[in-house]
């Protein structure tokens, strides 16, 4: 084990504090009432719910809720559709190199194509595209994978021998195994999609079909200096991450450090 | 496979394994949503095309526009001043951190704390840093009288600074968590060895524990060099590219050139090089790690 130096120490500490102050800042904020960015005081002038109150429900709670069905059910998808494929590499099907192959490529410079793409399939405007370019994870995969190369296999061939179908052995014998694999891959892909700021904008421009981000960005463009208001938004569309968190925390951190090794 | 009834059955030369079905939709998927726009990207890059109306071919026009397109290059020029001022800060803080907090008693929190930013809602992000240090109206501004203002809105520098700082803040966690995984795979007992034999704690920091971290670092290093050439959402939340183009990372301007001047054939060019490089880039990266 290294050992620690002062310097170091004051480092990391400044370092934690970085990484907080905004979010605490978020959550003091919300409580501010109006006139404190005005007077440019942040402490005096007592506290209020009304920021929470008073959020809008079409530009910013309806997108949160939209948010939070897509983000779940992508995320939720995502495993659906990796596990059979983390099986199959498993069971020997050369496929691994392609997956890895398809991590490495750099979403972001795609998106030409991929608005090519839509148009062609008749998608953009539509809900849809928000969610069927994203079912297919290969992070996912290879998370899973990464996981079911650590399940011994004895008890793979022993649900076979009992004449398990590959189905079966997937739901009744995989799958539990891999719950700590499967809520990581889950969390981090929520959070993947969840946070989507411009594909969102530049595929669907209706209103009705706004984003928790887009509302966000919206949100601060129209009212720079509402500290109030934005924290209260901040921290209202901030929960479903923060919850997600508190609880899964440490398998999100211990899966990334040991599917890093 | 298809064994007619009447002839012995024979085993088949290409056997396939156990559930292999389940590849079908993942591949099916990415086939039709990472593949094809992977060779699309091409074809456009050959037309005129505002993605609207159908594109017209101009050969390799485009690319010899990129050649000479002064934009091109004050983009490029900021993406790499943007990469100096990440990367090495990137890379070495996570190290810093991961080594100091090895085994403390406060090792889980603090990775805890430094990883939440990356997965906040990042529009929440970007209003807490706004607020925090908007120039005028921060909360740091108006508390310190305007002496701690970082003058975002109009110095070119303050604004890549804010962009590097916001980049770091959102990706430090993940990076401290990767050079954990490599301090966990150097065996205890090698440390151990070294001390005994007398090397003092700085010996064992720098001539033991960081050149074997060298895999850790090196990927550190080439992720986020891949993520510099590419990112822009930190600097549409924040800075829109200004002030005066001065924050028109590389990923942004090929965000502006198609959906918002309408230049999908360009965009496209511009993607292949950005491809190209960022190949280039993975490969060296294989290279270096299995020249391990």
């Amino acid at each position: 084990m290294p050992r620690g130096t002062i310097f170091g120490r004051v480092i990391v500490g400044l370092l934690t504090i970085f990484a907080l102050l905004p979010i605490l800042w978020l959550a003091y904020s919300a409580f501010l009432p109006p006139n404190a960015a005005l007077q440019g005081r942040i402490i005096g002038d007592g506290y209020t719910f009304d920021n929470f109150v008073k959020l809008p429900f079409d530009t910013l709670l309806r997108p949160l809720l939209l948010s939070l069905v897509l983000s779940s059910f992508v995320a939720f998808m995502q495993l659906v559709i990796a596990l059979p494929a983390a099986y199959a590499i498993r069971n020997g099907t050369p496929a691994l190199g392609i997956f890895l192959f398809l991590l490495s490529v750099p979403a972001e410079l795609l998106l030409i194509p991929l608005y090519g793409l839509l148009q062609n399939l008749h998608l953009l405007n539509n809900p849809l595209a928000l969610v069927v370019p994203f079912l297919a994870s290969p992070f996912t995969v290879f998370l899973l994978y990464s996981g079911i190369s650590k399940v011994p296999w004895t008890f793979v061939e022993a649900a076979r021998l009992d004449g398990a179908s590959n189905l079966q052995i997937l739901t009744k014998v995989i799958a539990p195994l891999l719950r700590p694999e499967m809520t990581a891959a889950a969390v981090l892909g929520f959070a993947a999609h969840w946070n989507l700021v411009l594909y969102p904008r530049v595929v669907l421009n209706d209103s009705n079909w706004w984003t928790v981000q887009v509302a966000l960005t919206e949100l601060l463009r129209k009212n720079p200096n509402a500290w109030g208001t934005l924290g209260a938004a901040a921290i209202v569309t901030s929960l479903p991450i923060l919850i997600l968190y508190i609880i899964f925390e440490r398998r999100v951190t211990k899966t990334l450090e040991g599917g890093l090794k | 496979m298809n064994a007619t009834p009447s002839s012995p059955r024979v085993a088949p030369r290409f056997k396939l394994s156990p559930g292999w079905w389940g590849l079908v939709p993942s591949l099916l998927l990415l086939a039709v949503f990472v593949g094809y726009p992977l060779i699309q990207v091409f074809q456009i890059s050959t037309l005129k095309w505002d993605g609207v109306i159908a594109g017209q071919g101009v050969g390799l026009g485009n690319y010899a526009n990129l050649l000479s397109d002064p934009d091109l290059g004050r983009s490029l020029i900021t993406t790499l001043i943007f990469a100096a001022l990440t990367l090495p800060a990137f890379v070495g803080l996570s190290a810093l951190t991961a080594i100091e907090l090895e085994g403390t008693r406060l090792e889980r929190i603090v990775k805890a704390a430094l990883f939440l930013p990356g997965l906040w809602t990042i529009g929440a992000s970007a209003i807490g840093w706004y607020t925090l240090y908007a120039p005028d109206y921060g909360v740091l501004s108006t508390l310190t009288g305007g002496v701690l203002a970082l003058p975002w809105g109009d110095k070119a520098w303050a604004a890549l600074v804010l962009i590097a700082a916001f980049t770091i803040w959102q990706h430090l966690g993940y990076a401290v968590l990767v050079v954990s995984a490599g301090l966990k795979g150097i065996p205890s007992e090698v440390l151990e060895a070294a001390r005994v034999d007398g090397a003092s704690e700085s010996q064992v920091r720098w001539q033991i524990i960081v050149p074997l971290l060298r895999p850790s670092l090196i990927f550190l290093g080439v992720i986020g060099s891949l993520y510099a050439l590419q990112s822009y959402t930190a600097v549409f939340l924040l800075t829109r590219g200004g002030p005066f183009g001065s924050t028109r990372v590389l990923g942004y301007f090929l965000y502006e050139t198609a959906f918002e001047k309408f230049e999908f054939g360009y965009g496209a060019a511009l993607s292949v090089l950005v491809l190209a490089v960022a190949f280039t880039f993975a490969a060296l990266q294989a290279r270096a790690l299995r020249s391990e």
